[in-house]
């Protein structure tokens, strides 16, 4: 017996939940480019119909459809596709990885300073506001000289410099869960200050967190193509869409393929996450507005 | 005289199938004549008072054919939009009940009144200010200059409904619909309030509607009377004959549950062991935020209270808002820090837990919107031992069937009760672990008076059953009257008056606390 039979209700819910999604535009737009784009990733190397490294220089500047490349070839001629979806590999995972540092951080810190844990508030708000006033992507490229290039430490760049939006909002949203009658009626009663925390509080931020994830997504992606473009993000030879918009500039008049197709595959993507990310934003609103009813 | 305001046979549906939210409704006012509608939440009075500009919330309302509103001999229904325009504001007059979100906070009283007679009136410059001015002495406001210059938030809630009221008759209205204009007021801003509008409607000869929940200041203010249930008219007539001897069944059942109308309380025979002892409590609450070299400014809120409190024993304080009983039931609850000594059962300190639980005004707000009821009940029990999924539940159960609410539906979420359940609810939270002393914060006043009579018979019962001490807080005598032992009236933070609840209702003997008593509506 599987567990949506056990929870005839729950299946209900979550249908219910759907139906009302996709009458979200922004949401049921965003979320399934989205979604489609996560599960390219995820199954990239099915997609994949040439080695992206390989290079044939007997095949260079193949057009579109041509000798079996569906977006052609480049100057080295590697097949653009395979490219374009090991890029989008690399994208996904370094912005998620570091955006999950940032929900981490950023989630715990703004929880920290909504509860008043003492000086952990003044410091932590110092702390954002010396982060936020200073230009993160000059920072990522000043650690990244000294770090190194490489998965680990683009992603430790990005996700120790840009978790503040999180802890803005955690801080503004259990703010105001903090200041509800039933978080009072908890405490009255006796209920401890982290159980208030996990039961009460965490659960309310969930929505919004969820949105600002995938808002905060799209901007970590272009951050990462920003550094890769510059030549410090992704070593030589990963691709990526930042390294193949650097290449391309070469050819860009003779070429402009080469240019347009890993621009507008960026363009797709961070689009997408913006729609799904206020999709969310809308879908939890509307529900905190049946809450209130 | 010829009616102002005519409605007659109004329906309105949510939309074309659905059920009439109004239903063949028919209203009369004449000129220097007040009239009240008179229903519990959900009756449609206010949707009434909103068709008759057609303010209606949502395009989807629909007004049934055969409906007709005519506004000195003019139909309404079927107006063009210019024309309820014009006469929004210019021919009738709109008070709301929240004197606060009606007028805009960034903005001096002055440009906004500024603003609504230079439309009204076609008047420019000083003659602006000169008959602003003129407004507000109108309304009795008597340094009118220091109100022109203020701003929203530096006013009392009775002022800002004044200004508000000067500002609708700025245009000399015809008809003036008042919408539970005095509910979000305290009993004597209430009182100045009710009288001025009774004055500007007989000088001025206009119509006035009034919309209320509130039976006593229906009856001391209408000529004539309409109440409501679900969308009908049950009974209408003058208000003294439908208050004093009502024909139809709701309008009775209505009246029994007014708390004035119930029995009082007969104070508890022997009381219990003391719990809950306040020894010169104060507490003050910083001002602004602290920063280099700003010493942060202190407001005092409770200001050296002493009081005792034994099992059985309900001791209710009363006082306007701001008067700092809020702060004291919080400082006691230990939500806020306080100076002084708080005794529970006898013993310093905090008090063990579960023994003092809170019920609060809003059992809205007071239940988490994303836990099922069950849970929401057993939390405090969760406090003190680690208990299984099932032991929770049929602990809730347990307290939903004490509180009158079906065991059943332990697993529906605070949404899908109603306000009345949602309270007995909060009630049942508070009960899940035998607590000694209950804080009761306004937990009837935002609820209609039925359900209101009801919740105070259960707070009764259950008190009786467990020998419970409650603390209540609340502004309404009525509902003081049929509860309390023990009455302490509050006054900027300090009790001025404190003894048995009869002889304080009865004989008051502090000036401020006759005031008060003296302002509260009666039938």
């Amino acid at each position: 017996m599987n567990a949506a039979a056990l929870h005839p209700g729950r299946v209900q819910r979550a249908i219910a939940l759907l139906r009302e999604a996709v009458r979200i535009p922004e949401l049921a737009l965003g979320g399934s480019v989205f979604i489609g784009l996560l599960l390219l990733a995820l199954f990239g190397d099915f997609f994949q119909t040439h080695d992206p490294g390989r290079s044939d220089l007997t095949q260079r500047f193949l057009g579109f459809g041509e000798g079996g490349h569906l977006l052609g070839t480049d100057h080295m001629g590697r097949d653009v596709w395979s490219r374009l979806v090991a890029g989008l590999q690399w994208s996904m995972a370094c912005a998620f990885a570091a955006n999950l540092i940032n929900l981490v951080i950023g989630t715990a810190l703004g929880l920290a300073a909504a509860e008043r844990l003492g000086a952990l508030r003044n410091v932590s708000r110092q702390v954002t506001d010396a982060l936020q006033a200073f230009p993160s992507l000059i920072a990522a490229i000043v650690v990244v000289v000294l770090v190194g290039q490489g998965f680990v430490p683009l992603v430790l760049t990005l996700g120790l410099l840009s978790w503040p939006i999180f802890m803005r909002v955690t801080n503004a949203e259990a703010s105001s869960l903090y200041t509800r009658d039933y978080v009072k009626a908890a405490t009255v009663a006796g209920v401890s200050r982290i159980r208030i925390m996990i039961g009460h509080i965490v659960p309310g931020l969930r929505a919004t967190l969820v949105s600002v994830f995938a808002l905060h997504f799209a901007a970590l992606l272009i951050a990462e193509s920003a550094l890769s473009f510059l030549g410090i993000g992704a070593p030589l030879g990963v691709p990526t869409w930042g390294n193949m918009l650097a290449e391309s500039r070469q050819y860009v008049l003779v070429e402009p393929r080469l240019l347009l197709v890993p621009a507008c595959a960026i363009i797709l993507t961070v689009i997408a996450a913006n729609l799904f990310g206020d999709g969310l934003g809308v879908h939890a609103r509307r529900g905190r507005r049946t809450e209130d009813r | 005289m010829s009616a102002v305001l005519q409605i007659r046979s109004l329906t309105l549906h949510l939309d074309r199938a659905g059920r009439a939210l109004i239903d063949d409704v028919s209203i009369e006012i004449a000129a220097g004549e007040t009239v009240g509608v008179v229903g519990e939440s959900g009756s449609g009075k206010s949707l009434t008072a909103l068709s008759v500009l057609q303010l209606l919330p949502g395009a989807a309302m629909q007004i049934a054919p055969g409906s007709s509103i005519r506004l000195q001999e003019r139909e309404l229904i079927g107006a063009t939009p210019a024309t309820l325009e014009s006469l929004r504001g210019a021919r009738v007059a709109i008070v709301f009940q929240e004197p606060m979100t009606a007028l805009n906070p960034v903005r001096s009283i002055g440009s906004q009144m500024g603003e609504v007679i230079a439309r009204h009136c076609g008047l420019e410059g000083s003659a602006v200010r000169e008959r602003a001015l003129e407004l507000l002495r109108d309304v009795r406001i008597n340094d009118a200059e220091r109100i022109f210059d203020s701003f929203p938030h530096q006013l009392s809630g009775g002022m800002r409904q004044r200004v508000l009221i000067a500002m609708a008759f700025s245009s000399a209205p015809s008809l003036l619909i008042a919408d539970e204009a005095t509910t979000a007021l305290d009993v004597t801003a209430q009182a100045q309030i009710l009288e001025l509008l009774k004055t500007l409607v007989r000088e001025r000869g206009i119509a006035c509607l009034m919309i209320s929940h509130d039976l006593a200041v229906i009856r001391q203010n209408c000529d004539r009377v309409y109440v409501m249930h679900r969308g009908k008219v049950v009974e209408s007539g003058s208000s003294r004959e439908v208050i004093e001897s009502p024909k139809h069944s709701y309008t009775q059942s209505l009246l029994a549950s007014l708390p004035a109308r119930r029995p009082g309380r007969t104070p508890a025979q022997s009381l219990g062991e003391c719990v809950l002892e306040v020894v010169d409590v104060a507490v003050r609450h910083r001002r602004g935020q602290r920063g280099f070299g700003r010493a942060p400014a202190v407001v005092t809120a409770v200001d050296g209270v002493s009081l005792a409190l034994n099992a059985g024993e309900t001791l209710a304080l009363v006082g306007e808002s701001g008067c700092g009983k809020s702060s004291l039931l919080a400082a006691i609850a230990g939500l806020v820090p306080c100076e002084g000594l708080l005794r529970f059962q006898g013993r310093k300190g905090r008090p063990e837990p579960g023994r003092v639980q809170m019920v609060f005004q809003d059992p809205q707000g007071s239940l988490n919107p994303q836990w099922p009821a069950w849970r929401i009940v057993s939390e405090p029990a969760t406090v003190n031992s680690h208990l299984t999924r099932r032991t929770r539940r049929d602990l809730a159960a347990e307290l939903f069937a004490k509180v009158g609410l079906d065991a059943t539906a332990i697993d529906r979420l605070p949404r899908e009760f109603s306000g009345g359940q949602r309270q007995r609810i909060a009630i049942a939270r508070a009960l899940s672990v035998g607590p000694r002393l209950v804080l009761l914060d306004e937990p009837t006043s935002a609820l209609d008076v039925s359900i209101q009579a009801q919740i105070i018979d259960l707070l009764v019962e259950l008190q009786r059953r467990e020998q419970l001490a409650y603390l209540f807080v609340s502004h309404d005598f009525a509902v003081v009257r049929q509860i309390a032992d023990r009455i302490a009236v509050m006054r900027q933070g300090r009790i001025v008056e404190s003894g048995p609840a009869l002889e304080v209702l009865d004989h008051p003997q502090h000036p401020y606390t006759r005031e008060l008593l003296a302002a509260v509506p009666r039938i």
